[in-house]
């Protein structure tokens, strides 16, 4: 290998950019050639200076949060970017299974009428499983969702952080439970959400308790006439858990 | 149908420190890093449906690259005043005050070096040492060929390394 050769591959030897044979043979050159030695030296000096100077700029808070009110304003005007674009394939297919399931849940639960309150929490959350439909407020931190809901209700719904937990916070948005005003607060666990929609609601305390609704689990409870209801469809034990957490926080 | 389909938040929202990076380093100065940062998450959500399948970074780096140098080119003049008024962020705190200015000079000089190079060597420098991008991948971001990415970033160390002077710190 010519000196002319190994100089534009002692960068790709340098970015692990080369195969085993590749890099055997610059490796060969630089033992043999001091002069492409030195400046296979000088360019690794440079990579662990411009590392260690660590030269990455951080976007500002505020930058988030005006990202994140540009997308509830798109998300409120849905038909401005209603083209043709929209309806590939993929999207109606996901369209339609949404539709598809949205109708069938309450079709497969008709014997356990019972409770329409869980049924149509269970089908608020899988509406707002299609994209954008998750969260007016987007954020991870637990004291930007708070506020958001300070005057849009009337009452103060907890937004734990549970990011040690692998219950990472998405952010809010406003629903409505049983005629009432409710939060809608979400997490995500790995690859599955979960809403926990909080609702002020008069009587005694309830304990937990785990509801399946057609493969989505529902868990609501009552504490300090407040009423809970947390829905997903991650594994009921790890619903508990995050039950579990919300109530000790 | 399942929580499998994850909306353009979750999949774009973790980019964001890298979007804003190179904006912040292409156009350099931060309130037009942030708008172009802005203006790229909204040109990413109203085509959301054609990142799919690809890589969701690198996509979102293209269409921060393309809208940052669409903005050089509309302000051409603005961009050559803003490297004088380039905000500087504080150095990091350690105890021994005289190292700390010896290495906060010196963590200028690399900053000024790397922001003195052109626009094509910058954001391969950026998406290299920065991002930790693959050829390939810094491929995808320019739209240019592999072997191009190479010569460009070997271009641009040697520009780095005669402005720093081999590289070799303040120890002199």
């Amino acid at each position: 290998m010519t000196c002319r050769e190994a100089g534009p591959l002692l960068h790709a030897r340098l970015d692990n950019e080369l195969d085993m044979a590749g890099s055997a043979n610059i490796d060969l050159h630089l033992a043999e050639c001091r002069a492409c030695a030195a400046q296979y030296a000088a360019l690794e000096s440079l990579r662990k200076e411009i590392v260690a100077a660590d030269l990455g700029y951080a976007p500002g808070a505020a930058l988030e949060g005006k990202i994140a009110a540009q997308f509830s304003e798109e998300r409120r005007s849905p038909f401005r970017f209603w083209s043709w674009n929209w309806l590939s394939a993929p999207v109606m297919a996901a369209a339609l299974a949404v539709a598809v399931l949205v109708v069938a849940i309450p079709i497969l639960r008709k014997g356990n009428g019972a409770d329409a309150v869980g049924a149509g929490i269970v089908d608020n959350h899988l509406r707002a499983l299609q994209p954008m439909h998750q969260v007016d407020v987007l954020s991870t931190d637990q004291h930007t969702v708070k506020p958001w809901f300070q005057g849009k209700i009337n009452f103060s719904p907890p937004v734990p952080d549970l990011t040690k937990e692998d219950f990472v916070l998405l952010g809010g948005r406003l629903e409505v439970i049983h005629q009432q005003p409710a939060a809608a607060i979400v997490y995500r666990r790995r690859q599955h959400i979960v809403s926990l929609y909080v609702s002020p609601s008069q009587g005694a305390d309830l304990k937990p308790e785990l509801r399946d609704f057609g493969g989505y689990h529902l868990l609501h409870w009552l504490q300090n006439n407040m009423g809970y209801w947390a829905v997903s469809d991650v594994d009921p034990s790890d619903l508990r858990t995050f039950g579990d957490l919300v109530r000790s926080n | 149908m399942d929580t499998k389909v994850r909306s353009f938040e979750l999949t774009m929202w973790p980019h964001m420190r890298a979007a804003y990076n190179l904006a912040r380093w292409l156009v350099r100065n931060d309130q037009d890093a942030e708008d172009i940062v802005q203006d790229s998450f909204l040109k990413a959500y109203k085509a959301q449906e054609s990142f799919r399948g690809s890589d969701s970074r690198v996509w979102m780096l293209s269409i921060v690259r393309n809208t940052a140098l669409d903005f050089l080119r509309r302000h051409k003049s603005r961009s050559v005043v803003s490297l004088e008024d380039q905000v500087h962020e504080p150095a990091d705190h350690t105890p021994d005050p005289e190292r700390e200015l010896l290495e906060s000079t010196r963590r200028e000089q690399v900053r000024e070096a790397i922001s003195h190079l052109e626009p094509e060597f910058r954001e391969v420098i950026v998406l290299r040492e920065m991002e930790g991008l693959s050829y390939k991948e810094i491929a995808s971001v320019l739209s240019i060929p592999m072997g191009t990415v190479m010569s460009r970033l070997s271009r641009a160390r040697s520009l780095l390394l005669v402005e720093l002077g081999g590289a070799k710190g303040v120890s002199a």
